[in-house]
């Protein structure tokens, strides 16, 4: 389970002032459920999710993972966490193996477990190929392939995932989308901001439109079509940007 | 997962990768082992090649006349002739006696190397053949005659010429009422020109040498007829050694050049590689990534040095430098390495734990590259400062950082007297820097103005409206502030130290001064800007009665066990004499003091403002995610250092200790200062009113042959003391235990 309570975050300006970067953000998000938030560039998504994962302080407002509260209880929500963007760089000099099991202790596994659990996410992520290679050397979707097991590493029941399939060519986003799709199905619970909108529109079961820092529209698919009166979730996008903007002048 | 255990995988994670990068085994192993040895026999070969060069080369001489050239052209070939005859001889009588051959050979070299002829020597590395101790004819010159002293001063400004030559007379007279005199015109900031004329001093110094004996043999006078004194002196002062005065500032340079690489790969190579998120997004302390890193970066740092160090002294026992170190008075014996190898440890670890702490705050490699210069600039300055000969280890030198390591070093390694308390303040002083970097990288790395270039950068470490409300401050800021105080107050300590036949009233009133500055304001306006919650910090919390009882019974008895303890640690390792001196002054101020003035300087101030350092914002720090015990004896440790006297440091680090534990049981500040004045107070009138005391029977009658301190105290007075001493502990365990609530905040100690 994830909530969001009226999140704020400032910045400091060089002009002495603040640019609120993310303005009273609140949503939940129940297990076996996948959370879309969408936006345009600078809407705050990449902040939102930082602030969810404990790696920024917001300056107000409040959020819990699992029942744990991110600015309190950081070390617990980190135990429960799987966090992952398109930018995550792997050690380039580890192999595949040598990275997961680096994790899994790092999440608290022993060796002997930290190696089972590795050995499992070679198989299921299907990195067996490349597992020994080094990081360095490997293709962009073989590397997300080894963030998405990162991430996964201590089975945590929340995911946090930034653009995951950015940059990706056909055959690793599928294999990608099918292994967050499956995790949704083991329950886990998963915030994911994306561009894409095709893929949102079939992946997410609740969609947050985000816009200057706050959420201009949540709901389903069916929802937001509702709402803008618009087919596609592309139309129903630039619609309610519109409109925001409109309400702002 | 046990924190050793956890730094132990960071660590081992770090070190395989590192060492697999080539840059660091480049660095690391490929510069000392192949460029030293190249470095340093490529440049002696390259010098010794210049001298032969030189010795070989031609002279142009300027005179002023032809008839001065020519005097001058004979003076040159007459002991050119001369030495080859000298040099006949001399193979003669060595072919005649092998026993006087050894003999002369040696007084010979001996005595030139008296006359400082053997100043310039030329060595050729392998062989060591010293050919500059055999006299060298001028074999090759050319006389120009140039007409006047001003075109022989331009022609020597010009360097057409390497040395101009003026005579006082046209012909060179060999008679003894008569000095012929000789005027050189060289150019000093010119080797040519300088050795030019060394080479034509030798020539007259020899000619002269020779006439004068033969004048004295001529006359039947012996050869001491003019020399009445022979003056020797014999030099006790280390030799200037090049391994005591030129190795500790390698070792500075090879341990940074260690640690510089790995230091920035570690740091802002994570955030530089995007890896960053992702280990910050784990369940581990920061704290514990950056020991984990500083670790491997020791580490690296240590191999690499030790392997720069392995492969000078290598080069120069297989290059055959050391017969070179040992014309200088040095030496390199193969036993001191052992010794440079372990003043490199704290040098590592205080140079690893600085970079760490520089880079941390880098987002990039290059902009840790631009950190990392001005500090190794820095870091000279003192090296450079403590490599110097006149420079001794004591007062503010003991703490200076870097320097007080490269005068440790260059001391043991030159042989001088090291007294141990030196040795433990230097690494004491070095550790706390160590501490006090790693607090600050524990504290930078991971930051989010660190992480995300994208974030408002750097102001958002110092605005405070951007610090979220802390119920105690946080280990790096209690840590850091502590390490930062104990080389201030030290100092301080040392600048207000009593001179000869003072007393110690001016230190003790500006001490109660400042205290309240450094010990509480300061702290205290740390804590209000980064929004820690002062109660919180400095435990500002009225505690239960019970409490108060335990604090009353600890100061009434403390001192009882302490004075024991004293004893017991004065049987087994003596009492230092500048302690006992010390003891004695503070004494004889204390008489000429008011009461009043006594207790307020001595207890009053002290028991406040140390209560609220070091119980308060220390220990409040400390707790963090920690276990009460490790922050109670790591709190207790500060406070036993601060007291400077490493005497003390178990009477003191153990009241620290009780009275941690006091403040941690009532999560109240204070019953640890009723305790602290209390004690402190017993003290100070023991000092000036011992009758009040011996009245009491609770020490016994002074004799004159003793004094109080050596004795020991009654038996009732140990068996009441210890009695109340426990109740106090009693009271404090015995009161519903406060279990996992904690002294800041009321959040548990080992969860914040």
């Amino acid at each position: 389970m994830i909530v969001a309570e009226n999140l704020v975050k400032s910045f400091p300006l060089p002009d002495g002032g603040e640019k609120r970067a993310v303005d009273g953000l609140g949503f939940r998000v129940g297990k076996g459920q996948i959370y879309g938030l969408l936006g345009p560039n600078g809407a705050g998504k990449t902040t939102s999710l930082r602030i969810l994962s404990g790696l920024m302080t917001s300056t107000s407002g409040r959020a819990t993972l699992a029942g744990f509260d991110v600015s309190r209880q950081p070390d617990e929500v980190k135990r429960v966490l799987g966090f992952l963007t398109a930018n995550t760089g792997l050690y380039q000099r580890l192999s595949a193996t040598e990275l997961l099991r680096y994790f899994a202790s790092l999440h608290g596994l022993d060796k002997r477990e930290a190696a089972a659990r590795a050995d499992e996410l070679i198989q299921r992520m299907g990195i067996s190929g490349f597992a020994k290679l080094r990081c360095g050397a490997m293709s962009t979707g073989q590397k997300q392939r080894v963030n998405i097991a990162r991430a996964l590493i201590a089975d945590p029941p929340v995911l946090i995932m930034d653009e995951p399939t950015l940059g990706l060519d056909v055959l690793s986003n599928r294999v990608i989308l099918d292994f967050i799709r499956l995790q949704r199905d083991e329950g886990k619970s998963i915030v994911l901001s994306t561009h894409y909108l095709d893929e949102a529109e079939t992946l997410c079961d609740q969609i947050g439109l985000l816009h200057e820092g706050r959420l201009i529209a949540e709901g389903d698919i069916a929802y937001l079509r509702n709402l803008a009166g618009e087919e596609r979730l592309s139309s129903i996008f630039l619609k309610l940007i519109h409109a925001d903007l409109g309400a702002a002048a | 997962m046990r924190w050793t255990s956890l730094v132990g995988t960071i660590y081992v994670k770090e070190l395989v990768d590192i060492l697999r990068d080539h840059r660091t085994l480049i660095a690391m192993i490929v510069v000392p082992i192949v460029l030293y040895p190249m470095l340093m026999l490529g440049s002696v070969q390259a010098v010794s090649y210049q001298k032969e060069a030189m010795r070989e080369e031609e002279i142009i001489v300027g005179v002023l006349n032809d008839e001065q050239g020519q005097s001058l052209n004979r003076l040159i070939h007459a002991d050119a002739a001369a030495l080859k005859r000298e040099s006949n001889d001399e193979q003669l009588s060595q072919h005649q006696s092998p026993e006087r051959e050894r003999w002369e050979s040696r007084t010979m070299r001996d005595s030139s190397i008296s006359r400082g002829a053997a100043r310039d020597k030329m060595f050729a590395p392998g062989t060591l053949i010293d050919r500059d101790s055999a006299p060298q004819p001028i074999n090759k010159i050319r006389i120009l005659v140039l007409g006047s002293e001003e075109r022989i001063d331009a022609a020597v400004r010009e360097r057409s010429i390497h040395v101009g030559v003026i005579l006082d007379r046209d012909e060179l007279v060999d008679q003894p009422d008569i000095q012929n005199k000789i005027q050189f015109h060289s150019d000093k900031e010119d080797v040519r020109s300088s050795n030019a004329e060394r080479r034509l001093r030798d020539v007259i110094q020899r000619t002269a040498d020779r006439t004068d004996a033969r004048r004295k043999s001529e006359r039947g006078l012996p050869q001491t007829f003019d020399e009445p004194f022979a003056v020797e002196t014999v030099d006790l002062s280390a030799p200037p050694s090049i391994l005591g005065q030129v190795l500790p500032l390698i070792l500075i340079l090879m341990t940074i050049t260690g640690a510089i690489y790995p230091a920035i790969d570690l740091t802002a190579g994570e955030r530089e590689r995007n890896t960053l998120e992702s280990l910050m997004v784990c369940p581990v302390p920061v704290i514990h990534l950056i020991v984990g890193k500083f670790l491997v970066v020791t580490t690296v740092a240590i191999m690499g040095a030790a392997l720069n160090l392995g492969s000078v002294t290598a080069t120069v026992y297989f290059g055959g430098f050391n017969k070179i170190i040992s014309t200088t008075g040095g030496s390199l014996p193969l036993g001191k390495m052992a010794l440079i190898l372990i003043c490199l440890i704290p040098f590592a670890v205080l140079m690893s734990a600085i970079m760490i702490a520089v880079c941390s705050y880098a987002r990039t490699f290059k902009e840790a590259q631009n950190y990392v210069t001005p500090v190794i600039l820095a870091v000279l300055i003192p090296g450079g400062i403590a490599a110097m000969p006149a420079t001794r280890l004591d007062g503010v030198m003991l703490v200076m950082p870097v320097g007080n390591m490269v005068l440790l070093a260059r001391d043991l390694l030159l042989g001088a007297v090291v007294h141990g308390w030196q040795v433990v303040i230097v690494l004491l002083s070095t550790t706390l820097y160590a501490v006090a970097a790693v607090a600050i990288a524990a504290n930078i790395f991971g930051r989010e103005s660190v992480v995300f270039a994208d974030v408002e950068s750097f102001r958002g470490h110092f605005a405070r409206t951007m610090f979220r409300p802390a119920p105690r401050p946080s280990l790096s800021m209690s840590v850091l502030y502590a390490s930062l105080l104990f080389p201030l107050w030290f100092f301080i300590q040392a600048a207000l130290s009593p001179a000869g036949g003072e007393d110690a009233k001016a230190l003790l009133y500006a001490t109660s001064k400042l205290m309240p500055i450094l010990f509480v304001a300061i702290p205290a306006f740390i804590a209000w800007y980064w929004k820690v919650d002062l109660r919180g910090a400095f435990a500002l919390r009225l505690p239960e009665s019970k409490f108060v009882i335990a604090g009353l019974f600890l100061g009434l008895s403390a001192w009882i066990p302490a004075h024991e303890i004293n004893l017991i640690q004065q049987h087994i390792i003596g009492v230092p004499e500048s302690l006992e001196r010390n003891a004695q002054l503070l004494v004889d101020t204390f008489q000429h003091m008011p009461l009043g003035m006594l207790v307020l300087v001595i207890a009053i101030i002290p028991a406040i403002c140390e209560e609220l350092l070091f119980r308060g914002f220390l220990l409040s720090g400390l707790f963090g995610n920690r276990r009460a015990w490790s922050a109670i004896l790591a709190s207790a440790a500060i406070f036993g250092v601060f007291h400077f006297f490493l005497f003390k440091f178990v009477v003191t680090a153990g009241l620290g200790v009780v009275l941690a534990y006091l403040c941690w049981r009532s999560r109240s500040i204070i019953p640890g200062m009723i305790a602290h004045c209390l004690h402190n107070t017993i003290g100070a009138l023991s000092a000036v009113r011992p009758e009040w005391f011996t009245q009491l029977r609770l020490i016994p009658a002074q004799n004159p042959s003793s004094n109080a301190e050596s004795a020991h105290l009654p038996a009732f007075t140990i068996a009441i003391g210890i009695i109340v001493f426990l109740s106090a502990i009693a009271l404090s365990s015995l009161v519903a235990p406060l279990g996992r609530k904690q002294i800041a905040g009321g959040v548990s100690p080992r969860n914040a």
